[in-house]
């Protein structure tokens, strides 16, 4: 168990400037989830920390220990690997207990470690076979046992789930927290997937071309997104946004979604520009009595939930530079909101009906710095 | 898997039979003028198989020529020559393979050049050189020469096959504790053992089937002929001596037949699968 610190660091390849200034302290036994859409700099942040990367500048200490220029075997840290990177020479065995054997640990001592890690990790039946032999859950389990096999001060995992079928990425995702909560070893999880960062960590760092977005709990980033990036990238399916004016009547804003005033409580203290980027999301759409009536152009039935899709009001679709901001994972027509409902009630294709947005439940963001506005 | 049809049976089998009778009819040939007395060596029509087949045509070369010397020369030649080829070859393609060198791309292409000049070429040069080291008469003029033919071959095979292992396998033994050379040897090459097995095979069939560098350079100290350069002596300016000449090939081609028997297992591929996903 260990802190984990990231102190001014910055890797450049020639003039590309990959991470800029990375700044983070990671608590002891913290499951730290980095998250970001492919490109982002955190599989280059996670390698820098296990050594495979050089460090351009800035400094990474683990438990206190500047391990900047030291190699990866003498860092004290256990990687997992996307593709698990099992050694196909070995037996389940070996491969689990190679980390200890480099370490001169004695056979017996490697038999005993190796034995009760697979007990751990249910594969003590398949210790003997080789990893073509397993399969892809089993030899994900075998990756997991070699890193807890060396009880090592950190847990590096690299999109460790990625190769996994939907039913068994669940599963595993439990298994993995439930298995961290127990060793209490401090783990840093970098993952492109917001449901596995919002599901298992206990802090998040969104990531953005190098950048740290926000830092947060789940919670925090859900509810108070820093910027517009975090606020489309967090949530499945994401934020809407729209753009729309500033009103501010006897101390308190308004803007307008279409014919409609829209009340947003107190003035925040930043707001002062004429008009704003707004974000709700849609679980907080209210579909009633009153409202802005909008027609539906997709109903997406999931049981009881719907996610109903209908036409940001004219002139206050965002453009195309904010689009870009919204997650790869879940493009969509910019042009168009979202709004997801639990009920009993049928929504068909092109029926109108009222959609309320609550006060309270809407995001105020700047048009030019995207930052959220409070 | 498809079952095959009847016509697509006979068609596979039909191609391989052909295949092989192709390539099996010189071996048979060489076999046959071996065993056949000198007298029916140019009989038409040709026989099939000798009336009186004469097993002591074996017997007779090893009690005539320093046979077991020349065998042993080039098992010496050919084990050195894949030894000093591989060890090169493994390092250069390594490098090549996973370090962002400067100028790697270049000088990866520019070690095929003196690949694409013919061996012929190459020999009075490489005379010039072994003369000034004292090396003219030395069996290591003969690996030294062989293993410039080689090495680059070598290292492009390699640096083929290195590219196929994914490189988390070495990074995931440099966080277990392996020093970069160590990942290389402990577990890089033992991934690579087909790539390496058809590189060895490669190494060791060019330099056991070498004439000209021998020739060259082994010409005037007889202790140190290869087999190729003491069969060629067995052909007189009159008379040849087909069936000993014939006899000898048949043997000398024996250790490679035994080298490939013992490379093939590891010639299968697919050892790497399992390592991902």
């Amino acid at each position: 168990m260990a802190t984990i610190d990231f102190k001014n660091v910055q890797k450049r390849y020639g003039q590309f400037k990959a991470i800029h200034d990375f700044n983070l302290h990671v608590g002891e036994g913290e499951l730290c989830v980095f998250v970001g859409p492919s490109g982002c700099g955190k599989s280059t942040i996670l390698k820098m920390l296990a050594g495979l990367e050089e460090t351009t500048s800035g400094s990474i200490e683990i438990g206190g220990r500047d391990v900047t220029d030291l190699g990866p075997g003498k860092r004290d840290i256990a990687m997992v690997f996307q593709n698990y990177a099992l050694y196909p020479h070995m037996s389940v065995r070996s491969n689990i207990g190679f980390g200890l054997k480099m370490r001169g640990v004695p056979k017996a001592d490697i038999d005993k470690a190796v034995n009760e890690a697979a007990e751990i990790l249910e594969l003590t039946d398949y210790l003997d076979r080789r990893p073509r032999a397993l399969s892809g859950g089993q030899r994900q389990r075998v990756a997991l046992g070699r890193a807890i096999v060396r009880e090592p001060s950190a847990f590096l995992m690299d999109e460790p789930l990625s190769n996994l079928d939907a039913k068994l990425r669940t599963q595993t995702r439990s298994e993995i927290v439930k298995l961290q909560k127990r060793l209490g070893v401090t783990t840093i999880y970098v993952t492109h997937d917001q449901v596995e960062a919002l599901t298992m960590a206990t802090r998040i760092v969104v990531m953005r071309g190098g950048v740290i977005q926000q830092v947060g709990s789940p919670d925090e980033l859900f509810s108070q997104p820093a910027n517009l990036f975090v606020a489309g990238f967090i949530g499945s399916p994401g934020m809407n946004f729209f753009r729309g004016p500033v009103e501010i009547e006897n101390g308190k804003a308004f803007t307008r979604f279409g014919e409609q005033r829209i009340p947003l409580g107190q003035v925040p203290q930043k707001l002062t520009a004429k008009e704003a980027i707004f974000g709700i999301r849609p679980e907080h759409l209210q579909v009633g009595e009153t409202g802005v009536p909008v027609t539906l152009s997709l109903v997406e039935s999931l049981g009881t939930e719907k996610i109903l899709h209908f036409a940001t009001p004219k002139g206050q679709e965002t453009d195309a530079i904010e689009t870009e901001i919204v997650s790869d994972e879940d493009a969509r027509d910019k042009k168009t909101m979202l709004a997801r409902v639990i009920d009993d009630r049928r929504y068909h294709d092109g029926e109108t009906i009222r959609i309320a947005l609550p006060e309270g439940k809407v995001h105020i963001f700047d048009t030019v710095t995207h930052e959220a506005i409070v | 898997m498809k079952k095959r049809s009847l016509l697509g049976n006979f068609a596979l089998y039909g191609t391989v039979t052909a295949v092989c009778v192709v390539l099996l009819f010189p071996i048979y040939w060489m076999f046959l003028t071996a065993l056949s007395p000198r007298t029916q060596l140019r009989s038409y029509p040709p026989n099939f198989w000798p009336r009186d087949p004469q097993w002591n045509v074996f017997s007779d070369l090893l009690a005539a020529q320093p046979f077991g010397l020349w065998m042993w020369n080039t098992i010496m030649v050919a084990t050195a020559t894949m030894i000093l080829s591989l060890t090169i070859g493994v390092l250069a393609a390594y490098a090549l393979s996973r370090h962002r060198l400067r100028g790697g791309q270049p000088l990866g292409l520019f070690i095929l050049t003196s690949k694409m000049l013919p061996a012929t070429l190459l020999v009075i040069p490489l005379f010039a050189i072994f003369k000034s080291l004292g090396l003219v008469g030395s069996l290591w003029s003969v690996v030294i020469a062989q293993a410039t033919l080689i090495v680059p071959f070598a290292t492009w095979m390699l640096k083929g096959y290195f590219d196929t292992i994914p490189a988390e396998l070495e990074q995931a033994a440099l966080v277990d504790g392996c020093s970069p050379l160590g990942a290389l040897f402990r577990i890089v090459l033992p991934v690579a053992s087909p790539g390496l097995a058809a590189t060895a095979l490669y190494a060791f069939v060019i330099s056991w089937s070498d004439f000209l560098y021998a020739r060259t350079f082994l010409a005037t100290s007889e202790s140190k002929w290869t087999l190729n350069v003491g069969i060629a002596t067995l052909k007189g300016e009159f008379v040849t001596d087909w069936n000993t000449i014939m006899a000898a090939s048949l043997m000398a081609a024996v250790p490679i037949i035994g080298v490939y028997l013992f490379l093939e297992r590891y010639l299968v591929g697919g050892l790497s699968a399992g390592a991902e996903k």
